[in-house]
């Protein structure tokens, strides 16, 4: 990657970060918070990243940004209360903005269909001070513009150093290589200078060392530039916000002294001007007070805001209209916890390092290799007739152990915690319910459980239309609601957590459940079961996760959007997970998600069929057992079906599914596997033998050869071999069609 | 030994430091004309290395001109306070 495109990626994973603080503080700030360093937390998120995004030139991220950071700066200074409805547009920004980093991460042209909307409202918010036409002009133009802004600030508040006009600036500026690094670019900065000011700008080259010693990337240049005109020590500052820890500055009155500790390592009063900065409301005493405490690289919370901002008069959680009457307990809990998450995840930011994904996947590509590489030790081992007691195949189980953990150990690098995709809902929830008038709590839970980033990562699309779903279908109206006896307040609960190796997310409504009458009608129409059809209540639930059944002419705005279930399903699957629904009249649905940890490792069933090896994923099967003639029914050509307590199940036998065998094992020769494929159906696979349960490392097909039907993925076993991994559900699917063509 | 004629590109930011070091390094101890008429922009760090080699080439004794320097060139250098690297540019204002 070249290193442009790197710092570009790091800036996208910064935004990300910095969206994720920018909601949950808002959210906070919602819940009722008024913590001026949760609205110095948002402000700077959004400032963050219209600063990444202008060493991108990213513009029309830059055009956003600016207008809802004036707006937020409204709020930071007091001037503006963050009522509800006000944090509801900024709530909207916020989401536009994630939009637009979502756009140029994407490299897409077009504008947000939101975005001017949106900025009307942020300029209407604040009251106009937005300089409009900063949106206008070139994106060097962003740095110094909020300034603007800043000196409008009351009279009685503003420290008066701040406002007094200079006859001139002199700078020293020396960029440190990582200025470079970062995409920061010297000479922009100096423009920039040059468009408050006028500039006379001298270049101190004399430690450019000859051409075979020069390390390209490093920094040797300094420069002293005297700015004169209208300009101000912080305008000048500002210019060098973004760079602050990446060169040395030093900003003096021209002419005059310099500043007191400005020749320490880092300049102190361009921290003082920092502190100033985000407290803006704060006396000069108050300043001084922060000089004699310890110097602290992030600015500190106000002491003690002149102005404390209104506390906005009814807070509003997840809900929407009509406004909820006041914050549930639990809510309230939650949103605090989150703003005090925001807080101290930046306390412990230290202790966590940024690596590529690439060479953690290396890595675990590797610890899976030295897996199968020991399973390939210890079968010569045994193949070497060693005792069990001896020394060496007890070093080997030792080292077993060890690479089990190491394994363990790696997977946890790429575990996280499934917040991220949570925390993606509350604004989803309020959108939807605002957009269905029907008023919602979102309940989230277990957000800290811990699963593969893979699986977060495909996680979101699911869940989001899960929660729709459960909001638009699932929930009644408050009218309904009210008639049956219920708070006119529906509730979505979201929640994760460990179960037996495997993650379980459950989403689930207090709805009315499933209307079975509505779904079978409509399936009957749609062609999907014929109208003679029985079915249990059960087999009705899933039918709303076959393919064809939601289409935009039956479902509303907010769920139809090209989308039903069976895409959800089907996502779940493509993760080695399933899904579940189970529903009850009257009184809500729950739809359970099971999804591996991991994507790189499957715990199977390792079988023979025909001389190969192949391994069952362990998840799908319910149990196994030996098939009794008197069981089997034939229905006709190679179709079969076994009886299990009662109820019957296609029996499938491996063997002709995949084409090892021309001719069906007959039953009583093979061990069938019971399974539970698709939506709850069972089948019976039939193998040749069970060879034992292990653990084994995900070889993709896809990547290395091409898809299969009926094979998920590859896997090499202790002896060298490579055997295959079923894709439980084709084979199931594909028999059934044969069935269907031989009954 | 003949002059050799090194035409810069269009954008000398921090990506072509790196290359343009290289390129330089292996032209030591021959004379150089370094051709800067499609430059549109150059930052600090391609500065630094053209510096160095300036300075490189005065202590060889070997030759080292820049010639032909585009507007953006001669203003960059400007701007950054080394017009003297490109003598043609001291001519040009610094403007946006």
């Amino acid at each position: 990657m070249d290193p442009l495109a790197a710092i570009l990626e790091t800036f996208f994973q910064e935004c990300e970060e910095q969206l994720a603080e920018l909601e949950s503080g808002l959210l906070a700030m919602e819940g009722g918070d008024t913590d001026p360093e949760i609205v110095n937390a948002v402000f700077r998120a959004v400032h963050s990243i219209k600063g990444g995004a202008g060493a991108f030139s990213l513009e029309a991220l830059i055009r956003f940004a600016h207008v809802f950071e004036t707006a937020l700066d409204e709020v930071r200074s007091g001037r503006m209360s963050p009522t509800s409805d006000v944090l509801k547009t900024m709530l909207r920004a916020a989401d536009v903005l994630a939009d637009l980093v979502r756009a140029a991460q994407a490299k897409e042209e077009g504008e947000h269909p939101n975005a001017a909307a949106l900025v009307e409202e942020l300029k209407a918010l604040s009251g106009g001070a937005v300089d409009t036409s900063g949106s206008e002009e070139d994106w060097g133009d962003f740095e110094f513009t909020p300034s603007v802004v800043a000196f409008d600030a009351p009279a009685d508040a503003a420290p008066v150093e701040e406002v007094e006009i200079q006859p001139g600036v002199k700078v020293t500026f020396k960029p440190r290589g990582d200025l470079y690094a970062k995409a920061n670019e010297a000479a922009i900065l100096l423009r920039e200078l040059g468009r408050i000011g006028t500039i006379e700008v001298e270049l101190d080259a004399h430690e450019v060392p000859p051409l075979q010693d020069l390390d390209p990337e490093a920094a040797y240049l300094s420069w002293t530039i005297n700015v004169t005109g209208d300009v101000t020590e912080d305008s000048v500052r500002e210019v060098f916000e973004w760079v602050d820890g990446d060169c040395e500055l030093k900003v003096e009155p021209l002419g005059g002294a310099p500043a007191p500790g400005a020749d320490a390592g880092f300049d102190l009063s361009a921290l003082l001007a920092r502190v100033q900065d985000d407290t803006p409301a704060a006396p000069p005493a108050a300043i001084e007070l922060e000089l004699e405490a310890p110097l602290a690289l992030e600015p500190a919370p106000a002491p003690e805001p002149v102005a404390p901002a209104p506390v906005a008069p009814a807070p509003v959680v997840a809900a929407a209209p009509p406004p909820a009457p006041a914050l549930p307990p639990a809510a309230a809990n939650e949103h605090a916890a989150d703003g005090q998450g925001a807080g101290s995840r930046k306390a412990e930011a230290g202790a966590t390092i940024r690596v590529d994904l690439d060479r953690v996947d290396r890595l675990i590509d590797l610890v899976g290799e030295l897996v199968i590489n020991q399973a390939v030790l210890a079968q010569r081992v045994m193949e070497a007739g060693l005792a069990r007691a001896s020394a060496v195949a007890m070093g080997l189980d030792e080292l077993e152990q060890l690479t089990r953990e190491i394994q363990d150990s790696v997977m946890a690098i790429r575990a996280q915690p499934v917040k991220s995709v949570f925390q993606r809902m509350p604004r989803l929830v309020r959108e939807v319910a605002a957009m269905t008038g029907k008023p919602v709590r979102l309940v989230t839970e277990g957000e800290g459980t811990e699963v593969d980033k893979t699986v977060i990562e495909r996680l979101a699309d699911p869940l989001t239309h899960m929660i729709r779903n459960a909001i638009d279908h699932g929930l009644e109206s408050p009218e309904k609601r009210a008639a049956a006896g219920k708070p006119a307040e529906g509730v979505v609960k979201l929640s994760a957590a460990h179960r037996s190796g495997r993650i379980v997310i459950e989403v689930s409504d207090d709805g009315g459940g499933i209307n079975r009458e509505r779904v079978k009608s409509i399936a009957i129409e749609k062609n999907l079961i014929s109208a003679e059809a029985t079915l249990s209540d059960e087999e009705i639930d899933n039918l709303i996760f076959m393919p064809g059944f939601s289409t935009a002419s039956e479902v509303s705005d907010i769920s139809g959007r090209g989308v039903g279930m069976d895409v959800v399903r089907r996502s779940i699957q493509a993760l080695g997970g399933r899904i579940t629904i189970t529903s009850r009249p009257g009184k809500g649905s729950t739809f359970t998600m099971s999804l591996p940890l991991t994507l790189a490792v499957l715990d199977g069933m390792v079988v023979s069929v025909e001389g190969q090896t192949l391994v069952a994923p362990i998840t799908a099967i319910i149990e196994t057992l030996q098939p009794k003639s008197e069981d089997v029914h034939s229905l006709g050509g190679h179709a079969r079906v076994i009886s299990i307590r009662g109820g019957f199940v296609p029996l499938i036998d491996v063997g002709m599914a995949l084409g090892y065998r021309r001719e069906p094992l007959p039953a009583t020769q093979g061990v069938a596997l019971l399974i539970e494929g698709e939506g709850g159906s069972r089948a019976a696979l039939l193998c040749d033998a069970i060879q034992g349960q292990r653990q084994v490392v995900i070889k993709s097909l896809e990547a290395n050869y091409r898809q299969v039907p009926g094979v998920a993925a590859a896997t090499i076993l202790g002896d060298g071999r490579v055997a295959l991994i079923l894709d439980i559900d084709t084979i199931v699917t594909v028999s059934r069609g044969d069935m269907r063509k031989a009954g | 030994m003949t002059d050799e004629t090194l035409t810069l590109g269009e954008s000398l930011d921090m990506t072509a430091a790196g290359p343009l070091h290289k390129e330089l390094l292996g032209r030591r101890g021959k004379p150089v004309t370094i051709d800067a008429s499609q430059v549109r922009r150059i930052g600090g760090q391609c500065l630094q290395v053209l510096l160095s080699a300036q300075s490189t080439w005065a202590a060889d004794g070997a030759d080292f001109q820049i010639t032909e320097p585009s507007t953006e060139f001669s203003d960059g250098l400007t701007l950054m306070g080394a017009s003297h690297l490109a003598p043609a540019a001291a001519l040009s204002p610094v403007q946006d």
